[in-house]
């Protein structure tokens, strides 16, 4: 309450955005999370198998993370939506989707041809500049609701 | 203030995550190995293939060089570096009443796997097995 009384010191273009939209991206980022690890519970080998492709982790590290990652992704969409444990979720899911673009740069630098596996079968034919494009556009989102809370906490704790 | 709330969260998300996680790890533990890709039902320990004697045809995934230094005794070369033209050679010595056994260097090599694979895939081969723990484990259990 008191950060949207003091919305146009904070002289930030994204403290001007109304609170609706953040509702909005709050939501669509969460919904993208829970589908996206919805998939992969369904079938955790093949995102094994997905792990296993970029040649970084062994694969037992790999099946662990199988069976671990949809589900933190599907909590962290969740808290996004529910505005419950919100700080949390935010955070590890921008760590998320950051050690995940890192490594399919590292993959691509390394001639690597796979295959994410972010959004099963339907993500499996997209192409390089496809992968990087949407995990910078989840990436830009996540950065843009970090920044929004460290600045109305900034102005909660100057007031 | 911020970050104390941001640990506490996150900690308490990813905890959360790890129990459903433990769970379905638990019930798909018969549908996957924890060891390597292959699914266990399409991997043969050193002793099992030996047992299958005269049954099995060795197939050796490693470089053309490591072959030419050692092999299992009687194994075909088939590499992906030749693919084209060793597997006209793998399958005039092929047999279908026998199973196939694949081997790469060791635990953590991929041959083995991508050679299997081909074969189920490309020459719809049935019976192709991946030995456990590649030519490593076999010169152990061979001492």
């Amino acid at each position: 309450m008191v950060s949207e009384m003091n919305q146009p010191a904070l002289n930030s273009q994204l403290s001007t955005i109304p609170q609706f939209v953040w509702r909005v991206v709050d939501v669509i980022v969460g919904r993208i999370f829970i589908y996206a690890g919805a998939i992969k519970v369904l079938d955790p080998v093949q995102f094994a198998t997905d792990i296993d492709n970029y040649k970084i982790l062994p694969w037992t590290i790999g099946v662990g993370l199988a069976f671990y990652l949809p589900w933190l992704e599907i909590f962290c969409g969740l808290a996004l939506i529910l505005r419950r444990l919100y700080l949390g979720g935010l955070s590890i899911l921008t760590a998320l989707v950051a050690v995940f673009l890192a490594a399919t740069i590292a993959a691509k630098i390394r001639g690597l041809d796979i295959t994410c596996g972010c959004f099963g079968h339907a993500s499996q034919n997209w192409n390089f500049p496809a992968h990087l494009a949407l995990d910078l556009a989840i990436l830009g989102a996540l950065l843009a609701l970090s920044f929004r809370v460290v600045s109305g906490n900034r102005l909660q704790n100057a007031v | 203030m911020v970050k104390s709330s941001l640990v506490r969260q996150a900690l308490l998300l990813a905890t959360l995550a790890f129990v459903p996680g433990l769970v379905q790890a638990i019930y798909f533990g018969d549908k996957f190995s924890w060891r390597s890709p292959v699914p266990a039902s399409e991997m043969v320990t050193v002793t099992q293939a030996r047992a299958w004697g005269e049954n099995a045809t060795w197939v050796d995934a490693r470089p053309d060089n490591e072959f030419a230094r050692d092999h299992v005794p009687g194994a075909l070369p088939l590499n992906e570096d030749r693919w084209s033209e060793l597997l006209p050679q793998f399958l005039a010595a092929w047999s279908p009443e026998k199973k196939v056994v694949i081997y790469c260097s060791s635990e953590g090599c991929n041959a083995s796997r991508e050679v299997a694979q081909r074969l189920r895939k490309e020459a719809q081969l049935p019976n192709v097995f991946v030995l456990e723990g590649g030519w490593e484990e076999w010169l152990k259990t061979s001492r």
